[in-house]
C-alpha cells in the first residue's frame, strides 16, 4: 500500500524505544529489586539483576498484609472515585460551553484550590468530616478528593474543542440540554474521559493519607496505608517495599492498558454526523 | 508504630483473656504520627491508650492529649516509679511532676565496631575513652584506604553532639529546664565533634547510610542502637561474629542517651480503669520479656532484664549496661527546632568550615529567642 | 496518497466547510474565559446545576481551609492551642514578618523560582516531543511505548525515593558506582549545590512527563486527521505541518500543560521531601518543604499557615499573569 517503510519511520520507533526504556529504568528496577534478597540489595557493588531471584518478597507480603480487606477498601474508595468523575465531567462542560454570570469567578476559585498545600487543608477537612459524623467510613475518605481542580480544568480545556454548532444543532432539534450533554458531549470527549477514567483509578487505588486520618480501625485501612505498615521505622527493607510497589502498580497498568484504547485518532468529525 | 503493629495483638490476647477487656488495635505508620495527633487532638477524638515515640513526647504534652495519671498511679503496683529502669523513671519522663506517661519499651545507644576490621588496624580492644576512640578511627582511617573511614557522625542525629556534652560533664539543660549550649562542657563536646571532620576521620556526604557502611567497612566504628543490630543481621548475615557492641567511649563519663517509647491515656477516654489496667499490664515483667522475644524490642521494667532471655544475648547485656548510665533528651517542645539549629550550626562548621565560636554565638542566641 | 485514504473519500463533503468552521471555533475556544459579546446568553439554568456540585465541594474542601488558613495565619496558634482555639493569640502580621526576615524563606523562593524557570519549559518540550512522537502510530509497538512512557506518573513515592535515592547515592550508588568503573571519583548528587538542584529536578521532570505525554497525546489525537491532510494537499512537509498545523490546534492542552505544571511546580515537595529524607538542604528546600519543615513539622499552625498564605499569593499572582498573557496572545 504506502512505501512509508522507510528509515525515518524505523528511525523514531527505534529513538521513541530507547527513550522509553531509559524512561521506564527505574519502574524496571523497582521491579528486579523486588526479586533479590536483602543482603543483596545493600551489597555494594550494587547489582541490576537479581543474582538469586526469589520470591520471599511477595511470599512475605501476602503473609503479612490484610490484603483482603484493604482491597476490598481500595476498590470502594475507587468506584466513589467515578462518582466524582461524573460531577467533574459535569462541571467541565458547563464550564466550557456555556457563558454564565459568575463563570468567570466560579473558574476562578476553582483553580484557585489548586494553590494551597494539602497541609493547609488537613485540619479543616478533618474537623468538616468530624462534624458531619463521617470519620472513620469510607465517605469519608473519599470525600476530600472527590473533586480536583486539575481534573475540571483539564476536562473544560479539551471540551471546550467541541464545536459550538453541533450543540446548538441539537438544541434547535429540541433536545434537553441533560441529553446534550450525555448524547453528544460525552461521546465526543472519549479520549479524555478515558484519560480521566485512568487518573480517578489511580487517585482511589494509591490513596493514602485521608484512609490514615480518617480510620479509627484498622480494617478500614486501603492497601497503601497497609503496605506502609510493613515498612520499618529505622531499617529499609528495600525487596519488601519494592514488592509491595511493584504489586500496587500492577492494577494501574491494567487500567491504562484498558482505558487507552479511546485515545484515538479522528473522533470529533465523526461525531458531527 | 513500625512493623511491630502485627504482633501488638497477640500480646494483649492474655489481658483480654484475663480481664475480658478487649483491645482494639490501630498501627500508624511512624512518618504520619504527627498528622494523626494534630487532627485528633482538634477534633478530640483519640484512642483511649497511646504508645508515644519518646521524641514525640513533648508534643503530645504540649497538646494537651494525655490523662494526668498520677492520683491514680498507686492502685497499680507495676506502674510504680521504681519498677522502671534509673534512665526512665515516671519523674524522669514527667518533670513538671504531673505522671501523663509511662515507660514502655526502652533504647540507648551504643557503640558498634567491626571486631574484624579492628583487629586488622592493630586495635585489640573497642575504645573506651575518648582518646582511644580518636587514635582508633586514625588507624582505621589509616588501614581503610580511600573511600573509607574510621568512624561515623550521622549529619543530623539529634543525639549524639549532646551524648558528648553529657560525656564531658555538662548538663544541657538549665535548673529551669531551658535547653543551653553555651556551657564549657559543650564548647569541650563541640571541639571533639568536629575534630572527626578535621582529621577527616568521617564521610562527608549527607546520604551515607549507616547500615552499608557499617557492613562494607566502611565506617568500621559508630553509635547507634539496637535496631541497627537487626538490620546488620539482615543485610550481611555472612558478618556474624565479626562485629560487636560495647558501651560507649567515656570522657569524664560514658552517659549515653535513652530513648524508647512509652504509654498515656488519651485525655477524653471514657474507660480510665480499663486503660490503667491495661498499662499495667503492658509494664508488667513477664509482658515486657513476651515482647521483647516477640518483637526484639529491649523492655523497661528493670526486673525483665534478668530474665534468661536476655541474659542469654551478649549484645543485650551491654544495651542493659548503657541503660543505666543514660539521660534523656530535653522535654521541651521546642526541644525540635532547637536541636535542628544546633545541628545547623555543627555541619556549617563541619561541612562549609563556618567560624566555629561565630556559630556557636549565634546558635546561643537563636536558642535562647526560641525559648523566650 | 496519505495514510488513511478511506477517511478522506468518506468525509470528504464535510471536509471542507468544517475546517473552516473548525479553525474559527477552536481557536476561538482555546483562548480562556472571557465573555463573548457575540454570543446570545442562553436562558436556561443548566450551567448552574452542571457546575453546582462540583464548586459546592471544591468551596468546602479548597477554599474554606484557605480563609481559615489565612485567619490563623494572623495568630500564634500551635498544638497546644489546637483542642481550644480560643487560646491563640492574635498576633497581627507578626509571622509574616517573621517569614520575610528569614533568609531561609528567600533562599527556598530562589529555589522555588528555579525549580519553575527550568522544569517547566524542559517538562513542556520533552512531553510534547514524545507525545509527537507516539502520534505517529497506533501500532501495538506504540501502545506498549504509551505504557512505558505512563510509568513514571504511576510508581509509588516510596518507590520512587528509594530507587532514585539508590540511585544517587555517593557512597553506594549505582552512577557513582557506574562513574568509578571509568575512574572518575564520586559525586555528590544530593548535596548542597546546584547539582543537587538538578538531581532534585530530573526526578520531577521524569514524573511529571508521565501524565503530560498522555494529556498532548491525547490533544494531537483530537487533531482531525483531515487538516493535516489538507496541508499535505498543499505540499507542506512533515516538520511543517506539525508547527503550522497541529501544534496551533492543541493550543488548548499546551495551555492547560503550562498553567498546572507551573501551579504544581511553585508547590514543589515530593521529591524534594523524600530525597533529602531528614536532611535538610538549602539548595533544594522549596517553599513547600521549608513551610512543611519550618511550620508543620513542629505544629507552629500560625507560621506554617502564613507561609502558605505568601505562596498561595504568589502562585495566584503568577498564573493570572500566565491567563493575561493568553488572553493578549490572541
Amino acid at each position: 500500500m504506502t512505501r512509508r517503510f522507510n528509515i525515518r519511520a524505523v528511525a523514531a520507533a527505534g529513538a521513541l524505544t530507547l527513550v522509553a526504556l531509559i524512561a521506564a529504568f527505574p519502574f524496571l528496577w523497582m521491579i528486579a529489586t523486588s526479586f533479590k534478597t536483602l543482603p543483596e540489595t545493600v551489597s555494594s557493588p550494587p547489582t541490576f539483576l537479581p543474582a538469586h531471584p526469589t520470591w520471599a518478597a511477595y511470599r512475605r507480603l501476602f503473609d503479612e498484609l490484610a490484603y483482603a480487606r484493604y482491597l476490598a477498601n481500595t476498590l470502594i474508595l475507587v468506584a466513589i472515585g467515578y462518582v466524582g468523575l461524573v460531577l467533574m465531567a459535569m462541571a467541565g462542560y458547563g464550564f466550557a460551553k456555556y457563558r454564565f454570570r459568575g463563570r468567570g469567578t466560579l473558574f476562578m476559585l476553582v483553580l484557585a484550590t489548586m494553590m494551597v498545600p494539602a497541609q493547609v487543608t488537613m485540619i479543616p477537612t478533618y474537623l468538616i468530616l468530624n462534624f458531619a459524623h463521617l470519620t472513620n467510613t469510607i465517605t469519608g475518605m473519599a470525600l476530600p478528593g472527590l473533586v480536583v481542580a486539575f481534573n475540571i480544568f483539564l476536562l473544560t480545556q479539551f471540551m471546550s474543542t467541541i464545536p459550538d454548532e453541533v450543540l446548538e444543532a441539537a438544541r434547535i432539534d429540541g433536545a434537553g440540554e441533560l441529553r446534550i450533554f450525555l448524547q453528544i458531549v460525552l461521546p465526543l470527549s472519549r479520549p479524555i474521559l478515558a484519560v480521566q477514567a485512568i487518573l480517578t483509578f489511580i487517585a482511589g487505588w494509591n490513596s493514602f493519607l485521608w484512609p490514615l486520618i480518617v480510620a479509627n480501625d484498622e480494617s478500614k485501612y486501603t492497601l497503601s496505608v497497609g503496605l506502609s505498615l510493613l515498612n520499618r521505622q529505622t531499617t529499609v527493607d528495600p525487596p519488601l517495599q519494592m514488592a509491595g510497589a511493584s504489586l500496587m502498580v500492577i492494577p494501574i497498568v491494567i487500567v491504562f492498558l484498558l482505558f487507552q484504547r479511546h485515545i484515538v485518532r479522528g473522533f470529533t468529525l465523526s461525531g458531527l454526523k | 508504630m513500625g512493623d511491630e503493629g502485627k504482633l501488638f495483638p497477640a500480646l494483649v490476647k492474655q489481658f483480654t483473656a484475663s480481664t475480658g477487656i478487649k483491645v482494639k488495635v490501630e498501627s500508624i505508620p511512624w512518618d504520619n504520627v504527627n498528622d494523626k495527633l494534630t487532627t485528633a487532638v482538634a477534633s478530640g477524638n483519640g484512642p483511649d491508650v497511646l504508645q508515644v515515640g519518646l521524641s514525640n513526647l513533648a508534643t503530645f504534652k504540649a497538646a494537651g492529649a494525655l490523662k494526668d495519671l498520677t492520683s491514680e498511679l498507686p492502685k497499680y503496683p507495676h506502674l510504680a516509679s521504681d519498677n522502671f529502669v534509673s534512665s526512665l523513671t515516671n519523674e524522669k519522663l514527667n518533670p513538671d511532676g504531673h505522671v501523663v506517661n509511662v515507660p514502655w519499651v526502652a533504647d540507648t545507644r551504643v557503640l558498634f565496631y567491626r571486631s574484624d576490621l579492628l583487629t586488622k588496624a592493630g586495635i585489640a580492644a573497642p575504645p573506651s575513652t575518648w582518646t582511644d576512640l580518636h587514635a582508633d578511627a586514625v588507624k582505621l582511617a589509616a588501614a581503610g584506604g580511600k573511600g573509607k573511614y574510621g568512624y561515623y557522625i550521622p549529619q543530623w542525629d539529634q543525639a549524639l553532639p549532646n551524648i558528648f556534652t553529657w560525656q564531658a560533664g555538662g548538663e544541657i539543660q538549665d535548673s529551669s529546664g531551658k535547653v543551653t549550649f553555651a556551657s564549657a562542657a559543650a564548647k569541650t563536646a563541640t571541639d571533639f565533634y568536629e575534630s572527626f571532620y578535621a582529621d577527616k576521620l568521617v564521610p562527608t556526604n549527607a546520604d551515607f547510610d549507616q547500615t552499608q557502611g557499617f557492613v562494607s567497612g566502611a565506617a568500621p566504628m559508630l553509635v547507634s542502637g539496637p535496631y541497627l543490630e537487626k538490620a546488620i543481621n539482615d543485610a550481611a548475615p555472612q558478618l556474624k561474629g565479626k562485629w560487636s557492641v560495647a558501651p560507649l567511649p567515656a570522657g569524664q563519663s560514658n552517659i549515653s542517651v535513652v530513648a524508647g517509647s512509652s504509654l498515656g491515656v488519651w485525655k477524653n477516654s471514657k474507660n480510665l480503669e480499663a486503660d490503667l489496667q491495661l498499662l499495667d499490664y503492658l509494664d508488667t515483667p513477664s509482658t515486657q520479656v513476651a515482647w521483647f522475644k516477640a518483637a526484639n524490642e529491649l523492655p523497661s521494667t528493670k526486673s525483665a532484664f534478668d530474665d534468661p532471655a536476655l541474659t542469654a544475648d551478649p549484645m543485650v547485656a551491654v544495651y542493659a549496661k548503657q541503660l543505666g548510665n543514660a539521660n534523656l533528651l530535653p522535654l521541651a517542645p521546642k526541644w525540635g527546632a532547637i536541636s535542628a539549629a544546633q545541628l545547623k550550626a555543627l555541619n556549617n562548621v563541619a561541612l562549609q568550615h563556618a567560624n566555629e565560636a561565630k556559630e556557636l554565638a549565634t546558635l546561643n542566641s537563636t536558642v535562647a529567642n526560641l525559648q523566650k | 496518497m496519505v495514510g488513511g485514504a478511506r477517511t478522506l473519500t468518506e468525509r470528504f463533503n464535510v471536509v471542507t466547510t468544517s475546517i473552516r468552521a473548525k479553525a474559527t471555533t477552536v481557536s476561538q475556544l482555546a483562548r480562556p474565559l472571557r465573555r463573548s459579546p457575540r454570543r446570545r446568553r442562553p436562558t436556561t439554568r443548566a450551567p448552574y446545576w452542571f457546575v453546582a456540585p462540583s464548586v459546592a465541594m471544591l468551596l468546602v474542601f479548597g477554599i474554606l481551609p484557605v480563609l481559615v488558613a489565612a485567619i490563623v495565619s494572623l495568630t500564634n496558634m500551635d498544638i497546644g492551642d489546637l483542642a481550644s482555639p480560643t487560646h491563640a493569640h492574635f498576633i497581627g502580621l507578626q509571622n509574616y514578618r517573621q517569614l520575610f526576615g528569614d533568609s531561609a524563606f528567600w533562599q527556598a523562593l530562589r529555589n522555588t523560582v528555579l525549580f519553575v524557570a527550568v522544569g517547566v519549559p524542559v517538562i513542556m518540550v520533552i512531553s510534547l516531543a514524545i507525545a509527537l512522537g507516539l502520534s505517529r502510530s497506533e501500532s501495538r509497538l506504540y501502545r506498549a511505548l504509551r505504557a512505558l512512557y505512563f510509568l513514571p506518573a504511576i510508581t509509588a513515592i516510596v518507590a520512587i525515593s528509594l530507587i532514585w535515592g539508590y540511585l544517587y547515592n555517593s557512597q553506594f550508588g549505582v552512577l557513582n558506582y557506574l562513574l568509578s568503573t571509568v575512574g572518575v571519583s564520586p559525586v555528590e548528587w544530593l548535596g548542597n549545590s546546584n547539582l543537587g538542584r538538578a538531581s532534585v529536578a530530573a526526578v520531577g521532570i521524569w514524573r511529571a512527563t508521565g501524565l503530560d505525554i498522555i494529556i498532548f497525546l491525547a490533544a494531537i489525537m483530537g487533531v482531525p486527521q483531515e487538516y493535516s491532510e489538507a496541508a499535505a494537499i498543499d505540499g507542506a512537509g512533515r516538520w511543517r505541518t506539525t508547527f503550522s498545523v497541529t501544534i496551533p490546534l492543541i493550543r488548548y492542552a499546551l495551555f492547560f500543560v503550562a498553567v498546572t505544571t507551573v501551579i504544581n511546580w511553585l508547590q514543589f515537595f515530593d521529591e524534594a521531601f523524600v530525597l533529602n529524607q531528614g536532611r535538610p538542604n538549602p539548595a533544594t528546600t522549596s517553599l513547600s518543604l521549608y513551610i512543611y519543615q519550618e511550620g508543620f513539622k513542629f505544629n507552629q499552625f500560625g507560621f506554617a499557615s502564613a507561609g502558605s498564605v505568601a505562596l498561595f499569593a504568589l502562585i495566584a499572582a503568577v498564573t493570572a499573569l500566565q491567563l493575561r498573557l493568553r488572553k493578549s496572545d490572541d
